[in-house]
């Protein structure tokens, strides 16, 4: 098992009150599996599951992206700059 | 501010955009027309007073996707100068927070190329707004829709 840590950004890091979550899961997990994993882990994530990209090195993922230690990892739910 | 490559710039700040040195990296013998479109903070929004605006970002993956879409923007208009600067931290009332400048030879380009990033722009780039209305409610402003992905 690897220890992922995911960064948070904007409301997902107000309504966790933190910059980063940890998720255990397996080398070669999915980002789709990551996303799910998520949001039974953190509740507050769930209403987002569908709305939110997971990053990876810096690049949306699409959710069959495989994932792999030492990625890094970030949620991105819609974005408002402008 | 960012280094100014070549012909594009860039950038994301805590600090006023210098909208006059924008506009002197744009100007440019090639160009007959400069489209300079600027974001600024607005006191109204339907019927709820804001006092300040706050941005945050994922800077090197923001950077990054205002790299790709300037690549996507030069692949289909003849860009002479581009540039995109974008501010983060506390933006006043009626200040700048976005600055999207592009020269190009004919007028047509520039206006099309300069909505096409700043609407790119809004849906792709990963810098998010909170709203400090007067009330003293903060709240973050979310998105109509997820970002593109990108297949790799």
């Amino acid at each position: 098992m690897v220890s992922y840590q995911i960064q948070l950004y904007s409301v997902l890091r107000s309504k966790l009150a933190a910059a980063s979550v940890n998720l255990e899961a397996h080398d070669g997990v999915t980002a789709g599996e990551v996303l799910d994993a998520l949001c039974d882990q953190y509740p507050p994530m769930a209403p987002y599951r569908n709305i939110m990209r997971l990053a990876v090195n810096q690049e949306y993922a699409l959710e069959s992206r495989i994932i792999h230690a030492g990625d890094e990892l970030a949620l991105i739910t819609p974005v408002s700059g402008g | 501010m960012a280094k100014k490559l070549n012909k594009r710039w860039v950038s994301l700040s805590k600090t006023p955009l210098d909208i006059a040195a924008a506009y002197q990296f744009l100007q440019t013998p090639a160009a007959g027309g400069i489209a300079l479109f600027i974001g600024t903070t607005r006191q109204w929004t339907d019927g709820h007073e804001t006092t300040l605006l706050t941005y945050e970002s994922y800077e090197p993956m923001a950077l990054r996707e205002m790299h790709l879409m300037v690549d996507i923007a030069a692949k289909r208009w003849p860009i002479s100068r581009v540039c995109i600067l974008h501010r983060l931290g506390e933006v006043p009332l009626a200040e700048a927070s976005v600055l999207v400048g592009v020269a190009t030879a004919h007028r047509p380009e520039a206006f099309e190329a300069c909505r096409f990033l700043i609407d790119r722009l809004k849906v792709q780039v990963p810098i998010w707004k909170q709203e400090h209305l007067t009330d003293g409610q903060v709240h973050w402003i979310e998105g109509n829709e997820p970002p593109e992905t990108t297949v790799t």
